[in-house]
């Protein structure tokens, strides 16, 4: 083992012992502590948790890549997955937490007073969640593997072993106060790199701010080399596909179980709107500055990779080369490299930018720590979701309501040591089309969930018919689109990502059309909505607000 | 326990309704707006921060947006909570004691 590895490997574990030390220190006694920590997370400190729970190893290792090879066509990512939390602040979060449930399907079981809804909505959370996880696993892996130079398989493992102790001892609980240590720890990974970039491209060191002239000067060599320019819009894809893709990634990020659940978490709605602003804040740390990665390691490959003798490419690249992250096709005109003969990959541009900055071997060791926890802290919280689905919505709620705390902690803990256990193996040899399902699941969740809960949330009319048909058709459209557009059939120039258009829409007419066609939910349903519009202190009975005014002393 | 008037009542859900509506409009034109005219912008020139407006717009204009968005609804909120005589320390109460299945 050489001496980057020892150093990667050392900074891996310390941070796993400090994550498995918080779980021990806050494990859950009780039902309450496991699936929503106690409601007691201050709004400052849940926002952070929201940080980790969300950014997940593709955003940490995949997006600035992303941006890098398609420009501004890249950027629909970086406003859709920050845009979704303005709905999900406004429109759902707040509403939800005084609603006062566990989790998503529970809140659409006993708002539309419907088991079958409740069925449908666990099943649709689970397949979501497990999906997702899927892929952190494997990409958690991915990531030991390449830093460490083991096989992905060991590093499966290992990112499985940790997070079955720490999420079965903590469960939310713990898994709250782990995510925040991992936010702290990948978004220091995330910055550090590119304030020394900027330091050696532009001078300053808030690469934030000057990057801009960076991004004009790209353009500026594209111009030269032929090509069409970085920041023109468009480019690899249509008008109609960014909107779509806009549209699908904003509301399906809004509709994720497994981030609406970190709203449950805290005490009031007051405090869930403050988790939510604090929630992007630390999120659009990182979001800012994928940009600014991309900017700078293209502005690298330009200068000092494009237009250089194949004999004489920069030291950095022999690695990248090797493993095949980098691949050069042609045997280059007149000698020297062409842009169009490169093939990048995009996970290599956060990975390699340490080597490109020549920071050294602590840095490029924590980035490989930095990647592990967005895959831990994402893992975690998808493991909460689909163990609560089981344990919670279909075994308490459906099968043996009679169950005692203890019996459901108990159920709670083998379902998510199952779930890791099976996530895991699945994810040794995951099926090929994952990273693409993974993509997937924004317009599934969106198209399934994001109108069946604001229609749940701002409309007294809605009944359990209408959700229900909701949530088939939502799911079934986006499913449909998915499989026609995988296989030529597109519609107004709108791809597979973008399927969450069409999902959504005939989910929000078919929960409109089939509760006006049917009969109007009873008084007590229609007073809960309406009840959502005030704060804890109001509530609504008898057709009338009633305040209390009770001391809060 | 009081009664409140149902014009107050109605009020409060009013503001809040219309806080969201204008947010949620701010929040769509920067995105949604920007990306609509993102050709005619990138051939008008005008740059922000030394870059195109439209590039400057999605990678960082947006979202500073909306972050700036989500905080000013949490103090403005917090404001029209105190204005109704809404306690925060008695909503925590009733949180806390409300039930929890």
């Amino acid at each position: 083992m050489d001496q980057q590895a020892l150093v990667s490997l050392t900074l891996i574990i310390l941070t796993f012992a400090l994550y498995i030390g918080i779980s021990i220190y806050h494990r859950a006694k009780a039902t309450s502590d496991f699936y929503v920590a106690s409601r007691g997370v201050p709004a400052f400190w849940n926002g952070m948790a929201i940080g980790g729970d969300w950014m997940s190893a593709a955003s940490f290792i995949g997006m600035a890549g992303t941006v890098m090879l398609l420009g501004y066509d890249g950027l629909a990512y970086i406003m859709g997955w920050t845009g979704g939390y303005l709905l999900l602040t406004f429109l759902l979060a707040p509403q939800l937490r005084k609603y006062g449930r566990f989790t998503v399907p529970e809140f659409i079981g006993d708002r539309f007073d419907s088991n079958f809804a409740r069925l449908i909505g666990a099943i649709a959370t689970i397949i979501i969640s497990f999906t997702y996880l899927i892929g952190q696993l494997s990409g958690s892996g991915v990531v030991i593997g390449r830093l460490l130079s083991i096989p992905s398989w060991v590093g499966v493992l290992i990112g499985v072993a940790i997070i079955a102790v720490y999420a079965t001892l903590g469960g939310m609980k713990g898994v709250t106060w782990t995510q925040v240590a991992q936010y702290l720890i990948l978004i220091t990974a995330y910055v550090i790199p590119i304030v020394f970039m900027s330091l050696q491209i532009t001078g300053n060191p808030l690469p934030w701010l000057t990057y801009g002239n960076v991004v004009e000067e790209l353009g500026a060599i594209d111009r030269e080399l032929g090509l069409s320019e970085y920041f023109a819009p468009f480019d690899e894809g249509s008008r109609a596909q960014f909107l779509a893709l806009l549209f699908t990634l904003m509301i399906g990020t809004a509709a994720l179980p497994h981030v609406i659940v970190r709203f449950y978490t805290v005490a009031t709605m007051k405090a869930a709107r403050w988790s939510g602003a604090w929630a992007l804040f630390f999120i659009g740390i990182l979001y800012l500055s994928a940009p600014v990665y991309a900017a700078f390691s293209r502005f690298v490959i330009m200068n000092d990779v494009v237009g250089q003798p194949l004999d004489d490419l920069p030291a950095w690249t022999e690695p990248w080369l090797n493993t095949g992250l980098l691949e050069v096709t042609a045997s280059g005109e007149q000698g020297v490299l062409m842009w169009e003969d490169l093939i990048i990959h995009a996970d290599i541009v956060v990975m390699a930018t340490p080597e490109i900055a020549n920071l050294g071997t602590f840095v490029i060791g924590m980035i490989a720590a930095g990647a592990m926890a967005a895959a831990l802290s994402t893992a975690g919280g998808l493991l909460i979701t689909v163990s609560s689905s089981f344990a919670h919505d279909i075994y308490y709620r459906l099968v043996n309501p009679n169950a005692t705390d203890s019996t459901r902690l108990r159920a709670g803990r083998i379902a998510i040591f199952a779930a890791t256990i099976v996530a895991g193996l699945l994810a040794l040899d995951p099926p090929g089309v994952i990273t693409q399902i993974v993509a997937w699941a924004f317009a599934i969740a969106g198209g399934t969930f994001f109108p069946v809960l604001f229609l749940g949330v701002w409309w007294t009319r809605i009944n359990a018919k209408g959700a229900i048909a909701g949530m088939l058709g939502g799911l079934t459209t986006t499913l449909t689109y998915i499989f026609l557009a995988m296989n030529g059939f597109i519609l107004f120039g709108i791809g597979d990502t973008g399927a969450g258009v069409f999902g959504v829409t005939v989910n929000f007419i078919l929960v409109i059309v089939v509760s006006l066609m049917t009969e109007q939910p009873s008084q007590r349903l229609k007073d809960e909505a309406i009840n959502l519009r005030y704060p804890e202190q109001m509530s609504y009975e008898e057709g009338q607000v009633w305040l209390d005014d009770t001391s809060g002393k | 326990m009081k009664k409140v008037k149902k014009e107050v009542a109605d009020k409060y859900f009013k503001t809040r309704v219309t806080m969201i509506a204008i947010f949620l409009f701010i929040g769509f034109l920067v995105s949604f707006g920007v990306v609509f005219f993102a050709e005619q912008i990138n051939e008008s020139g005008v740059y922000i921060m030394g870059m195109p407006a439209h590039y400057y717009m999605g990678a960082q204009g947006a979202v500073v947006t909306f972050i700036v968005l989500l905080f000013l609804n949490a103090v403005i909120n917090d404001r029209v909570d105190k204005k109704f005589g809404i306690d925060e320390s008695r909503n925590e109460q009733i949180s806390k004691t409300g039930t929890d299945h």
